[in-house]
């Protein structure tokens, strides 16, 4: 095994040597460059500088996206959306279109309209995920007037529940 | 033709693929949630492939168009991803074409300058005898990595951007790029190690790397 991966052309070593890298070589393919790169310190080189060279490419920057281009990204779904009802109306028989207009103007305002509103207000939803532990003791905190008494309670652990009885 | 079990398979395995069912079925949460996950990614890719954050935006924008387009016919034969950034692919691929043909313009006219076809060669020769062998600031070493991938070709490119920002193991870019995964197993290879030849004296010696010449 050693002897035919010491023959193999120096393209072969190298595509074997960054699949190693990769980890796209199965049990045995691993097992063929392990022993090669036992054996010959020049090939352990070249792993290395393969490896450093990957590392490199970690300097290139990941790009983050800004409002401006997800509402412009949504601005040009919207237009796409009103094309593809103006398209079916105009080829869709009078009788159904005025189902499929409604129904497609629907679509494209729902889309357009949710969209718009999901970005540019507060979910309304999530603010209520937020609030659901002083909403589930609602009817307790309404006893209490100062939050410095809710906290001096808490510091005596007396919002720990008691276990139930046992059945 | 996706068989309805491996579209099964996909639904389960994949969450991104659920909510891209979704969109098929109208939800346009859905579709901002996908936009949301995966806007930075597209624009990451895109950018390192065709060397322009404003063509990359624009190429983002046309790549969500297209699976907006796209989303009554959607059937899961892939990850989401792969599918995602085979669109991007196609739409990057006629960018690449078309820039390419601008280039070969420009290139005409600068060949015949005194600072020579290649960016690299206009850093080389800025630099030589100039600045001795030093230690790169890091957005030296940003810029070189950037041109060191630019002197790729535009398959290769793409490989490595895919397996190095996306994680993308070969069958994955094999599906993404229409090719083999031997063919991917030989496309990285290649440019991983045209990347290491012109990359090297960087990190041997702290020098500004050497262009090699026919690197395609």
């Amino acid at each position: 095994m050693s002897h035919d991966s010491a023959n193999a052309s120096p393209d072969l070593i190298e595509q074997q040597l960054v699949a190693y890298l990769d980890g796209e070589l199965d049990a045995e393919g691993s097992h063929r460059v392990e022993e090669l790169l036992a054996a010959d310190p020049t090939v352990r080189q070249r792993l290395q500088r393969l490896e450093r060279t990957w590392e490199m490419l970690d300097q290139l920057e990941r790009s983050a996206v800004d409002e401006k281009f997800t509402r412009s990204t949504l601005e040009m779904l919207t237009v796409a959306a009103e094309e593809e009802v103006d398209q079916l109306q105009s080829e869709m028989p009078r009788r159904r279109r005025r189902w499929l207009i409604a129904s497609g103007s629907l679509l494209a305002a729902g889309l357009a309209g949710f969209l718009v509103v999901a970005l540019a207000l507060p979910d309304p939803n999530r603010q209520l995920l937020e609030d659901l532990p002083v909403l589930e003791n609602l009817d307790q905190y309404r006893h209490v007037d100062d939050i410095e008494f809710l906290r001096e309670l808490n510091r005596e652990n007396l919002f720990v529940e008691e276990p139930a009885d046992a059945p | 033709m996706v068989s309805e079990s491996s579209a099964r398979r996909y639904a389960l395995r994949d969450p991104d693929v659920r909510l891209m069912l979704q969109v098929r079925d109208g939800s346009a949460v859905a579709f901002e949630e996908l936009m949301q996950r995966y806007q930075g990614r597209l624009v990451t890719v895109l950018q390192h492939l065709v060397g322009s954050r404003d063509q990359a935006e624009d190429l983002a924008q046309e790549v969500f168009l297209r699976v907006y387009r796209a989303r009554a016919r959607y059937v899961p034969g892939a990850k989401f991803s792969t599918w995602l950034f085979t669109i991007a692919n196609n739409a990057a691929s006629n960018a690449l074409r078309t820039l390419s043909r601008r280039r070969e313009v420009s290139l005409r006219v600068r060949e015949s300058g005194p600072m020579g076809a290649s960016p690299m060669d206009a850093v080389i020769q800025a630099s030589s005898g100039q600045i001795p062998a030093r230690q790169l600031d890091k957005a030296e070493a940003r810029d070189i990595v950037r041109m060191a991938l630019a002197e790729l070709n535009d398959r290769q490119r793409m490989a490595v951007l895919l397996n190095k920002f996306e994680g993308m193991s070969y069958a994955d870019i094999a599906q993404t790029m229409e090719l083999t995964p031997q063919a991917i197993k030989s496309l990285l290879s290649r440019a991983r190690g045209n990347l290491r030849e012109v990359l090297e004296p960087y990190f041997q010696h702290g020098d500004r790397p050497a262009k090699k010449n026919n690197l395609h």
